[in-house]
């Protein structure tokens, strides 16, 4: 390319640069900064505590419980995903009218906001009128549990509409893996005479591994980063049964104005994300063919 | 082995699908219907719920601030991005490595990182709890993903364009403009589309920036409601409500779904 135009290249890389940098680069930077001092109201009070809001995080029993959390909503999500995606991406293989209809609407859940999704599913799980209830009645279950409003099930809930609004992407992905694996090893496969369950179990799954990485990670992500869904269907409650990382992150940053702790659980997040990340990528670090070559 | 199949479409159809179904079967119900028969046909579909949500619940007022604060948002970014993207992929020079990483870097970032220095900083700008504030940060949060894409769509566009069009006589700007700026129609269209979904669902930016509720976009405006709805028990107006939101995206989803399942895919396997 020719050379020049430096002036030309500064104006076209000037404004996009300058937003990006004041409004997010700057405070990102500043969250690590933050962290370090006891910063309450939004007064210039200021005090430097070194680490000390971190040490106060791990002793911490709210937070340690938000974060405990989010790992068993991730492990949760995690399996039943895998497990549905696998399913609906074969069934998005066909095409018979019903699969064509399966597959027009089944990103449906993943347009619409977290928000309808929470309102949507504070009401299917309503202890009166939601069908889930109404369903456990018919059941025979004698005295259902108030679903969001009771301990031992508002984390489930929550798993529940997390799945639902996200095994669809998933299918999606494992459809496009399923597309990409040559024909040519199913027909040696059929040859050898294999049959359909030990085909998916010797092929297709094992095939499926950087499939299964993305998906992982992409879950680790959002449900480290779960936010609008836990704060508008339980609010973290009841009696923080259902808290995360980040409703807590809200609850001491805007209601307690605690802004030195909030960052300093900003960061402590952003490492739980990275090292669960880092995690799965560990695992799923090669491709099990390739390993069992060398 | 095929009744299965059939079954299992059947039951994963009905699961995406149903949710959707009774909230618009709702929102044609009175309240006391919804309590009484949550789960039947609405008996007489009736609008009235449409015209409380539009009026007592201020739903019109969040449906204008959202689509202002969309529109807005769009128009200022696509236009820096495209600009950046292009210099980025076309003019590199040292640095410009550096500049690209430094966007995509973002994608990374979780938002909640930023969130809390970012009020602060957005108080101090005077930014704090006012539309442009709110577009602006929009814009920045938004930037990332969109150069990204753009990136990928300049590059592809040869280089001798430019050259033939520097022969003809053109300025960088009018080259930009006139010449790559309509080829790179498809990426844009992407970025579009995907920007308009994340941008109209958009809620804990909102949330935090704005405190105002006569500002509150959709979604917060939608999370209000139900919060306060709860003691006041007019539940048709937040089913309507609910199938407000979700209109346009549903539109914007028929007409460009092949090309968002295919972006989709694109993104989380390069990803």
């Amino acid at each position: 390319m020719k050379r020049g135009g430096g002036w030309f290249r500064f104006a076209f890389l000037a404004p996009a640069m300058g937003l990006y940098g004041l409004l997010f680069l700057y405070p990102v930077a500043q969250a690590f900064f933050m962290s370090l001092f006891n910063w309450s109201g939004l007064s210039d009070n200021r005090e430097y505590v070194g680490l000390k809001n971190f040490q106060d995080l791990a002793k911490d029993k709210i937070f340690v419980g938000a974060i405990q959390h989010n790992l068993i909503i991730f492990v949760g999500c995690g399996i039943a995903v895998l497990l549905i995606a696998i399913v609906v991406a074969h069934l998005l293989q066909g095409n018979g009218r019903l699969t064509k209809a399966l597959r027009a609407s089944y990103l449906l859940p993943h347009m619409v906001s977290m928000v309808i999704v929470a309102v949507m599913w504070r009401f299917i799980f309503n202890p009166t009128l939601g069908p889930v209830t109404i369903i456990a009645k018919a059941l025979g279950v004698k005295d259902p549990p108030a679903w969001l409003g009771d301990t031992k099930t508002a984390l489930l809930c929550v798993m529940v509409a997390f799945i639902w609004y996200g095994f669809c992407f998933y299918s999606m992905l494992f459809a496009a893996g399923i597309k990409g694996i040559p024909e040519e090893i199913y027909e040696a496969a059929d040859l050898d005479g294999v049959r359909p369950w030990q085909r998916f179990r010797q092929i297709t799954w094992p095939l499926l591994w950087s499939i299964k990485r993305m998906t992982l990670t992409h879950v680790a992500i959002a449900t480290m980063n779960m936010f609008a869904l836990v704060q508008l269907m339980t609010a973290g409650g009841p009696n923080r049964s259902s808290e995360v990382m980040l409703t807590y992150l809200y609850e001491t940053g805007f209601s307690n104005s605690d802004f030195g702790y909030a960052t300093a659980l900003a960061t402590v997040n952003l490492v739980v994300v990275l090292a669960v990340a880092g995690v799965i990528n560990f695992i799923y670090r090669r491709n099990p063919s390739g390993g069992r070559d060398s | 082995m095929k009744l299965t199949r059939a079954t299992l479409t059947w039951l994963f159809l009905a699961i995406v699908i149903l949710p959707f179904v009774w909230i618009v079967f709702n929102s044609f119900k009175p309240g006391n219907e919804i309590i009484s028969h949550p789960w039947s046909l609405p008996k007489s579909p009736n609008f009235a719920n449409y015209v409380n949500a539009w009026t007592k619940s201020e739903f019109s007022k969040y449906f204008v601030n959202s689509l202002v604060t969309v529109i807005m948002t769009l128009a200022i970014l696509i236009p820096i991005s495209a600009m950046a993207s292009y210099v980025l992929a076309k003019f590199p020079f040292r640095g410009s490595k550096l500049i690209l990483s430094g966007f995509s870097a973002g994608m990374i970032v979780p938002q909640f990182l930023a969130i809390v220095p970012l009020f602060m900083l957005a108080q101090m700008l005077h930014l704090y709890n006012t539309q442009l504030g709110l577009i602006l940060i929009y814009v920045a949060f938004s930037l990332p993903f969109t150069v990204f894409v753009l990136f990928g769509f300049f590059q592809i566009l040869p280089d001798e364009l430019i050259e033939s069009a520097s022969v003809d006589g053109a300025s960088h700007a009018q080259t930009f403009w006139r010449v790559m700026l309509p080829l790179a129609k498809p990426g844009l269209l992407v970025a579009l589309i995907f920007n308009i979904i994340g941008l109209w669902n958009e809620y804990s930016l909102a949330l935090v920036l704005i405190s105002d509720t006569d500002k509150y976009t959709m979604p917060v405006g939608m999370g209000r409601i139900m919060m306060t709805q709860q003691y006041q028990g007019d539940w048709g107006a937040l089913f309507a409500g609910m199938v407000i939101v979700m209109v346009p995206l549903m539109i914007v989803y028929f007409v460009f779904r092949e090309k968002i399942q295919q972006t989709m895919v694109a993104g989380a396997v390069k990803g």
